[in-house]
């Protein structure tokens, strides 16, 4: 084995308790193994680690570690929430962006903070080292440049579902490494295929190999696989660019960092690289539909997304508009522009062609062409919401063989991942964040209860709460759950989001308890337009709400007590943002409490929907079969689910949950502990036989 | 019981109007904070006893405003209680009350199976409770569905669903302008686009809500005219109507008519006032009222008396013009002139249908009356039937034609709760159209709590026309704009 790096060469301790010896009877040497290490694998192993497991994670490159394999750019709407909420958990992501980027952007300034899309353009190397060194440097983890074959399987634990369990897996070279958990971030690369114009070959990235042992062990499984596509669009030689005749884009002035931790990022603002506009013209649509029939990945019928990836599927379905192209800088000291929006599977010499007809780009050198690649993805259904697997008991998924798409989605499901193997290993509860708790929570629930069929990828019209869930409050959200519950989140960390949400709670019950006249109010800030016919008393915080107030201007007002809260910059930014949505988020906490209550009533996970003895009609069975939910609340998103067969599956539920404690009371001679669990009395009692 | 009286009670629990209760279970839900709801939990349609049931933190204050008094009924036991109006203080019903007691606001009506789901979430539901309920709210729905169906088909719901469509395109399209505009080229004028959709849906919304009188009508029954000229027999079709319904099979309170409501004479213009009875026609309510009949006159009691049945016909839900059948030729355009002598265009105000009853039948030769109903197919005439109300024949024919007219204004009360339906549109859509306003507002302030607004207005329609999930919303932005990378 080729150890990288281990900064703490510890000696293989005996795993926490409650697991059993691996088939060949030695002792498995790993808590959690990571296989894959693209943003969902480095999140993952790095979750593991630091919520102290011994991790380790396999990679066919070392070299290829915090690769990014597409666009050069992290963040975005949705995105840079997810990404927020991974710095919550103390997840890498956030802060090797804050040290990489080139050109720091907010997007929708204007748009309210709730859906602020923190976003930046990365320095490919530089990311590329620093999530090397950082994950290199992490403690309890360890890296290992191997293939993976196949998956080492053994007796699944009874009465948990599940028709065995992992136990490490075997290498290229015939080796074996034994695991507690082991996770599968594998990206694209099972049974990958690249497309250029009629050329197919199969690969995962242009010159890396697919994983065929792997999907095949998967397939032979049961698991089931469906097959998605998504593509690249060709980079360009900057120094052939003609910049001179586009938009250009500049960055922020005063970059806001990624990172809760971070008050600045690494880059100078006046460093900063500029993007560039151009747009498409008939030219190219033209030359596209003259070679429709040399386009293998457009012709294909394998199912594309409803949004369009690809220069050709907007061509295709939005012809005859200009469409837009940006021009992205890939580094510092790069010569390479990334296209985005040019996707494009054409043979190389038209994606020549199409480039040429382009303003600024008539020169353009085309360093390395479009593809289009179509890879297997598992039916994300088939996991439950810690991302463990139902079908093979310890062996979890995370990223885009998920069926996601995106740096950030993956990187989200490589947290969550890796916080649950290692809990599972320590024989914890999962940990799991609610839809009412953050977009990694819509984004891991849609994806086990509803599946997809396309790429899928955040954006803020999925989440419901999307008042509630914002970039500025991702840490008040969960990084005290992530301490707490999941010992992810550092001290340092703890206790810097501790002293800011208990100052924001003072701040607001402070503001709230100012209350003035509205006479007063428009004497002390002539600034806003307070409307003075109300005749009741308003309170600073319902002030603070007006456009043009801010904490500066109150505390200009009312010196005393405002001006601690005013100073603290960022805690006044925070401020203001909270009472523009107080009275929503107010009114919407009934709404949450309501999801919530019905994400408590949990089904057991086992449950054959074909077989039970409720009234229920076939449709309703089929569907609650394919989508295993795992709570009433996750039922009741599944379109064409009435309630009436949630309320006849509940009634089922509760009489059998009735059943189940009586035969548990009999046999270990004390009543189940009182839940709104249903059904799962049996699992929680074996496991509490087994841990003690 | 008057198959009104839950409806009634229901909408005074819910914000729109009225309220009386054979049984009142008040269910006290301990979790947290929450909503309180209400639902009628007996069956519908017309049955002997009622119960509705509340659930949540203002149940108590409920039902202090429902009986009038300021106790609370004895936790857990049965009391007998005057059931008012709160906001008239009008004495609807006298009715059980049970008060199973718990901490203290906001109603609205319970989501099918919520009640249940709530007993579950709380624990409280022991298994011979939840038997049945399943198939009890299956039923409930089942119906609602079906009458969603039937109400599809008619132009409501095609109203309904217009509005739906333009309101998920709206919201659609300022979701994409959030999540999109940045980076792809969404086309000019997305937002305006949307404000002008949502100021015409407004418009249509308000107008609608003063005019949709459905729910009205079952709650205070349907106004159902008589006119016609003198002696054509109105007075006399008010006693026909009110004697034959008044069987043992209709509840007492229904009838009026045990004694002749209107005097009746051979004199022309005996009838100088409206005359009122309420009936009970294929379960709906109605208000039968009997005018004056209508000529030009010297006698100032008879002229108040024409003028009061003029203005009374202004007001008609339903007219039952009434002919003598021996004074008609049958032609076409002598009965549409007839018939334009007692509705001039304009009369009533508001296109009321009308039934035209040619009375007198047992005087008209053989052979005339089917040249007659004839006559009126021919000529694009108000659905019409012969009648003696002397003899008392062609009742039935005349019941089934009001019953239908009837049935295509209120819907069916028997197969659903048609106004507890009506009272829950009326509300959602008075919802729908308050957060419909606000978004106007918060738009120049945060398009987040704009685009909220209009999020609340979809739910509130939602209620009416079914949910559209986030995967819809996206469908339509993917549809409409050429968004993705």
């Amino acid at each position: 084995m080729f150890l990288l790096r281990r900064r703490r060469a510890l000696p293989p301790a005996p795993l926490p308790c409650c697991r059993r010896a691996g088939s060949d009877g030695t002792a498995p040497r790993w808590d959690v193994l990571v296989i894959g290490g693209g943003h969902a694998g480095t999140e993952a192993a790095a979750a593991a680690a630091r919520s102290g497991v011994r991790t380790l994670l396999v990679t066919h490159k070392a070299d290829t570690i915090g690769q990014m394999s597409c666009n050069p750019s992290f963040g975005g709407i949705g995105k840079g929430h997810l990404m927020r909420e991974v710095d919550a958990l103390d997840g890498l992501c956030a802060r090797i962006c804050d040290q990489s980027g080139v050109h720091y952007k907010v997007l929708n300034r204007c748009k309210g903070p709730a859906v602020w899309g923190l976003r930046a353009q990365i320095d490919r190397k530089l990311y590329k080292e620093n999530m090397q060194k950082e994950i290199l440097n992490t403690p309890l983890l360890t890296v290992h440049e191997a293939s993976v074959e196949d998956l080492l399987l053994m007796e699944p634990e009874p009465d948990r579902p599940g028709k065995c369990q992992v136990s490490g897996v075997i290498l290229g070279d015939g080796s074996r490494i034994h695991a507690g958990s082991v996770i599968l971030t594998t990206g694209t690369f099972l049974r990958g295929m690249v497309f250029i114009g009629l050329k197919m070959h199969p690969a995962g990235r242009l010159g890396d190999q697919p994983s065929i042992g792997l999907a095949q062990t998967l397939e032979k499984l049961g698991f089931s696989v469906g097959r998605l596509k998504t593509g690249t669009p060709p980079r360009l030689a900057k120094d052939t660019i003609d910049f001179s005749v586009l938009e250009r884009h500049m960055a922020d002035n005063r970059p806001v960092p990624f990172s809760f931790l971070n008050e600045a990022v690494w880059i100078k603002p006046e460093d900063q690289l500029s993007c560039y506009r151009t747009l498409t013209n008939a030219k190219v649509e033209q030359i596209i539909h003259d070679n429709l029939h040399l386009n293998n990945h457009v012709r294909e019928t394998t199912r594309g997304p409803r949004y369009c990836p690809s220069l050709e599927s907007k061509v295709l379905r939005f012809p005859n508009r200009i469409h837009q192209l940006w021009l992205e800088p890939e580094g510092l000291d790069s010569n390479i522009i990334y296209p985005q929006g040019m996707s494009m599977t054409l043979p190389p010499e038209l994606q020549e062609q199409v480039i040429a007809c382009i303003r600024g780009l008539e020169k353009a050198k085309m360093v390395q062409p479009g593809y289009g690649v179509q890879y297997d993805f598992l039916d994300p259904r088939q996991l439950s919401a810690s991302l463990e697997s139902r079908l093979v008991q310890r062996l979890f998924f995370a990223g885009q063989i998920n069926g996601t798409t995106g740096y950030e989605e993956a990187a989200a499901q490589g947290v969550i991942a890796g916080i649950n193997a290692g809990l599972r290993v320590s024989g914890k509860p999962p940990f799991i964040i609610s839809r009412t708790e953050g977009y990694i929570g819509v984004l891991i629930d849609d994806l086990t209860t509803l599946g997809t069929n396309e790429p899928y990828r955040m954006f803020t019209s999925r989440v419901e709460f999307r008042m509630s869930l914002r970039p500025d409050n991702a840490d008040s959200r969960l990084t005290l759950r992530g301490f707490e519950e999941a010992g992810c989140v550092s001290q340092q960390r703890y206790a810097q989001t501790s002293r800011l949400k208990a100052a924001l709670e003072e701040a607001i019950t402070v503001l709230k308890s100012l209350q003035f006249t509205a006479t007063k109010w428009s004497r002390l800030i002539p600034e806003a337009p307070i409307s003075t016919s109300r005749s009741s008393l308003t309170s600073a915080l319902d002030i603070l709400q007006y456009p043009e107030v801010t904490m500066e201007l109150l505390a200009r007002a009312i010196p005393e007590p405002l001006r601690k809260f005013a100073e603290w910059r960022e805690l006044a930014e925070r401020l203001k943002i909270e009472a523009v949505y107080e009275w929503h988020v107010a009114s919407q906490q009934q709404e949450i409490e309501e999801v919530r209550r019905d994400e408590a009533l949990q089904l057991p996970e086992d449950l054959d929907y074909f077989a039970i003895d409720a009234s229920l009609s076939q449709e309703v069975r089929e569907k609650l079969d394919s989508n295993r939910p795992q709570t009433i609340g996750a039922v009741s998103r599944i379109p064409g689910i009435t309630p009436a067969a949630i309320v006849n599956l509940l009634r089922f539920v509760k009489t059998n949950r009735q059943r189940t404690e009586h035969i548990e009371h009999s046999r270990i001679g004390r009543a189940s502990p009182e839940g709104n669990t249903f059904g799962k009395s049996k699992f929680q009692n074996s496991s509490l036989s087994c841990t003690s | 019981m008057w198959p009104g009286t839950w409806r009634k009670v229901l909408a005074g629990l819910s914000p729109v109007s009225g309220a009386a209760v054979r049984v009142v279970k008040w269910l006290y839900c301990p979790v947290g904070k929450r909503d309180t709801i209400f639902a009628l939990s007996s069956g519908h349609g017309k049955c002997g006893v009622a119960v509705i049931r509340t659930s949540g933190p203002a149940s108590g204050a409920a039902l202090r405003s429902l009986t009038g008094q300021q106790e609370l009924p004895r936790p857990r036991a049965v009391a007998l209680r005057r059931i008012h109006d709160p906001s008239s203080a009008e004495t609807l019903d006298r009715g059980l009350v049970i008060w199973f007691p718990g901490r203290l606001p906001g109603l609205r009506p319970a989501d099918p199976g919520e009640f249940t789901k709530r007993a579950f979430q709380n624990g409280k539901l022991g298994l011979t409770e939840v038997e049945g309920l399943g198939d009890l709210i299956h039923a409930e729905t089942e119906a609602q569905r079906r009458q969603a169906l039937r109400q599809m088909e008619g132009e409501l719901g095609q109203l309904y669903q217009r509005w739906s469509e333009e309101l998920t395109k709206a919201l659609a399209h300022v979701e994409a302008f959030i999540d999109f505009s940045e980076d792809d080229n969404l086309e000019e004028g997305v937002l305006s686009r949307v404000d002008a959709a949502v100021q015409t849906l407004e418009e249509e919304v308000r107008g609608h809500l003063q005019d949709g009188r459905r729910g009205e009508w079952l709650r205070g029954g349907v106004h159902v005219v008589i006119a016609g000229p003198t002696n054509a027999g109105k007075s006399s079709l008010l006693n026909l109507l009110s004697w034959s319904l008044n069987s043992p099979l209709a509840p007492r309170s229904l009838c009026l008519g045990q004694r002749p409501a209107a005097i009746v004479s051979p004199v022309a213009g005996t009838t100088r006032d409206v005359v009122e009875s309420a009936l009970n026609i294929g379960g709906y309510p109605v208000v039968l009222s009997d005018t004056a009949g209508l000529r030009e006159t010297q006698d100032a009691i008879e002229r108040e008396g024409v003028s009061r049945a003029r203005e009374r016909l202004q007001r008609a839900d339903v007219v039952l013009a009434v002919l003598a059948a021996v004074d008609v030729a049958p032609e076409p355009g002598c009965l549409a002139e007839a018939l334009r002598a007692i509705l001039p265009p304009g009369v009533p105000a508001r296109q009321a249908p009308c039934v035209l009853v040619l009375n007198k039948a047992d005087l008209l030769e053989e052979g005339r009356g089917g040249a007659l109903l004839g006559a009126c197919g021919e000529g694009a005439l108000p659905p019409a039937c012969l009648l003696s109300c002397k003899t008392g024949e062609g009742v039935d024919s005349l019941l089934s034609l009001l019953g239908t007219q009837l049935e295509q204004m209120c819907g069916d009360p028997l197969a659903g709760s048609p106004s507890l339906t009506q009272a829950r549109h009326r509300l959602h859509l008075t919802s729908c159209l308050g957060s419909l306003g606000r978004y106007h507002g918060y738009k120049s302030l945060d398009l987040v709590l704009a685009a909220e607004e209009l999020r609340l207005a979809r739910r509130h329609l939602g209620k009416i026309t079914g949910r559209v999930s986030a995967e819809e919303i996206l469908d339509i932005v993917f549809r409409d704009f050429c968004v993705g990378k």
